[in-house]
């Protein structure tokens, strides 16, 4: 089974929600791919590798395809639908001044 | 002298320092041994080898991960689940077992494997070069544990003026950096979003980053000077750039309170939003903490921290300015703030919905008087709430302000003060020393720009948070690069928000502060005294330029200017008004 699910954290597949999909992915009894929806089954990584996932490059806003095959494919398909779909906790609304590091932590790591 | 010689890169943080070069070399410079041949490598004893440095990479990264939410904070301390992602990295893994099976021993599977995957995340973007980074920092790990190495160099004891000279630095590094012993930091390659860039400005430790090839003939020892504000480095500086850089920075720092040329007084004070970054504001002259962010002691781990924990944090705060005031705002999560253990509800459009103080009164109604329990305990340790600053200090610590944020309607702050009020009323019975701080409400929302002279009636202070007022009332994501142009504090529907919110205020004795970026920009002091603002709140890095800035200003001058940006009708003709280019 399968499913097209938008990125909504900020940081796109990046950081905290890479390690995130990664830790899930790990979670669950099942075998988890993912890919650009364009690019087939030949563009599809799998889901429990940090750096198939970050190399995917995928920013905010881009929508991926999760392939989820295995006893548990359907509950590894619900967690990753939603953890894509939940903006990341982030820093602050008031970060300080542009110059800060708080911003610019978020711009890096965190999608502010 | 003679000799000296300018090298340039790009400023990251806008100060000066002067101190001796000392070359940070990492474990990328660990020396392999040579290649048996295959035969005689035993692929089990490789196995067992690469398994126990995995297991001692992981204890690094995740002391790495403690320290450095301690230190720097949360968001930089998340990096490291990255880190620990790629070090279980299924496929690298079994890449490194590969070799070693086929006769290579474990540190060169290692070097082998992460070499590859280095180079193609290189080859990509800057995000994607960031990833390179935290690579090297895993494998960097991986290979110390394996040659039995020493961690490359204790960044947290170097000797006090110590200028950091690096190739690059990983997250690991940087989180481990001494700031009071670090006068300067130089590298050879990274931008103003690298890490080294990053931790260094949230530390105020002056840095060029990205100086290139040049950097690396700088010997161990020389004299050099780092100027973030022009992007240089200067190797053996001559005595009048050292001295004019020096007493530029010490002139800068102006560590009393300031008034404007004509005598009003503004408190210029810094946003805070960990432990660690006291000691910067207190060195750049900050008037105490117009901003103390709590999320910092919520965030990344299992459940909220108890009364005892919030109390220690705000009174070590409090004590880090005797003589000033503490502005600590409850606990503000919700909208893009997720803390897991709090079980937040799933919303479609989270910033207008359950964040701030509405949590705080209804689904977090405990959690909200364990925080106010601490925040009145702390306040007796201070000047407590009579609402005047007791600058003189009597006492061993500051004076604590309290403040509600994301507040919209009248009735949150009256439920908000009925629970200080039965928070007292509990202290009391249980004999325990507390006092009522002084209590504001952050004005984010155009709602609470509207109603500011009931919120002010009841209240000590207001506090604007211009990031959430500008997005609120422009109706605009400052995430959402599509409407970037919107989001912007100058637009005069903003200054209006902000205008009505000082204008709300004035009849009543309530003071009004500002604590969003806006605040810390020199180029808008005036402005913002003009508008009627009585303290300024700030990333530490701004204060001394801003405090400099509002000694220059008139106020009756400035209200002029005020009044004149108010009277337009676009941004364009405000940033003409305050004479901004573009």
């Amino acid at each position: 089974m399968e499913q097209i699910v938008e990125v909504v954290p900020a940081a796109g597949l990046h950081a905290r929600p890479a390690s995130k999909l990664v830790k899930t992915a790990n979670r669950f009894d099942a075998d988890l791919s993912i890919g650009r929806p364009d690019d087939g089954d030949d563009g599809l990584v799998r889901a429990d590798s940090m750096l198939a996932v970050t190399g995917l490059n995928v920013a905010h806003g881009e929508s991926v395809r999760v392939v989820a095959e295995g006893p548990e494919a359907t509950a590894a398909l619900d967690a990753i639908e939603a953890l894509l779909t939940n903006p990341v906790e982030n820093g602050d609304g008031e970060a300080g001044n542009g110059e800060d590091g708080n911003t610019e932590a978020g711009n890096g790591e965190d999608g502010k | 002298m003679t000799g000296s010689r300018t090298l340039t890169g790009i400023g990251s943080t806008p100060r000066t320092g002067v101190g001796t070069a000392r070359w940070y070399r990492s474990a990328a410079d660990l020396a392999l041994p040579e290649r048996p041949d295959p035969a005689t490598v035993d692929p089990e004893t490789e196995r067992d080898r690469f398994a126990s440095a995995r297991e001692a990479a992981r204890e690094g990264i995740r002391r790495a991960r403690d320290r450095a939410a301690e230190r720097v904070g949360e968001e930089e301390a998340a990096v490291f689940d990255a880190h620990e992602a790629f070090l279980d990295d299924p496929g690298l893994v079994d890449d490194v077992e590969g070799d070693i099976d086929d006769g290579t021993p474990a540190e060169h599977a290692v070097d082998d494997r992460f070499a590859d995957a280095i180079e193609r995340f290189e080859g990509m973007d800057g995000r994607m070069a960031e990833r390179a980074d935290d690579l090297r920092d895993v494998r960097d790990r991986l290979l110390r544990a394996l040659l039995d190495a020493p961690a490359a160099a204790d960044l947290s004891a170097l000797p006090a003026g110590t200028v950091l000279l690096a190739d690059r630095l990983t997250p690991s590094d940087t989180a481990e950096l001494d700031p009071s012993a670090v006068a300067g930091i130089a590298t050879v390659a990274g931008g103003r979003t690298s890490h080294a860039a990053i931790i260094a400005r949230s530390l105020s430790i002056p840095a060029v980053v990205g100086v290139g090839e040049p950097l690396r003939e700088v010997p161990d020892g020389a004299e050099v000077l780092v100027d973030g504000e022009a992007g240089e480095v200067v190797v053996d500086p001559d005595e009048d750039r050292r001295s004019a850089a020096l007493a530029g920075e010490e002139a800068s720092v102006v560590p009393e309170p300031v008034s404007t040329a004509d005598g009003r007084p503004i408190e210029v004070a810094a946003n805070v939003g960990s432990a660690a970054e006291l000691p910067p504001a207190i060195d750049r002259g900050a008037d105490g903490v117009g901003l103390f962010r709590t999320e910092f002691l919520f965030l990344d781990r299992e459940s909220p921290p108890d009364e005892t924990e919030q109390y220690e944090a705000v009174v070590a705060a409090l004590e880090a300015f005797p003589k000033d005031r503490i502005v600590v705002r409850t606990l503000d999560v919700g909208g893009d703030k997720r803390v897991p253990y709090l079980d937040l509800p799933e919303e479609p459009n989270p910033f207008l919905g359950r964040r701030g103080i509405r949590l705080s009164l209804e689904e977090h109604a405990d959690l909200f008087e364990t925080q106010l329990r601490a925040l009145l305990r702390a306040a007796a340790r201070g000047g407590g709430g009579d609402g005047d600053r007791d600058r003189g200090g009597d006492g061993d610590a500051g004076d604590l302000a309290v403040m509600f944020p994301m507040v919209s309607r009248v009735e949150e702050v009256d439920a908000a003060l009925d629970r200080v009020e039965s928070v007292a009323a509990d202290l009391a019975d249980e004999g325990a020393a507390y006092a009522v701080p002084e209590l504001g409400a952050m004005i984010e929302t155009p709602a609470a720009s509207y109603m500011a002279d009931a919120l002010a009636g009841r209240l000590d202070f207001l506090s604007v948070g211009t990031n959430d007022l500008a997005g609120y009332v422009m109706a605009a994501d400052r995430e959402n690069d599509g409407v970037a142009d919107y989001h912007d504090p100058l637009h005069p529907a903003v200054l209006r928000a902000i205008d009505r919110t000082t204008r709300g205020a004035e009849e009543t004795d309530a003071w009004v502060g500002m604590c969003g970026e806006m605040a810390g920009d020199p180029a808008l002091t005036e402005l913002l005294v003009g508008l009627g603002l009585d303290e300024l709140s700030m990333s530490a890095v701004t204060v001394p330029a801003v405090k400099t800035r509002v000694r220059e200003v008139d106020a009756a001058a400035a209200r002029d200017l005020a009044e004149a940006a108010l009277a337009c009708e676009t941004r364009a003709e405000v940033r003409d008004v305050l004479s901004l280019d573009g």
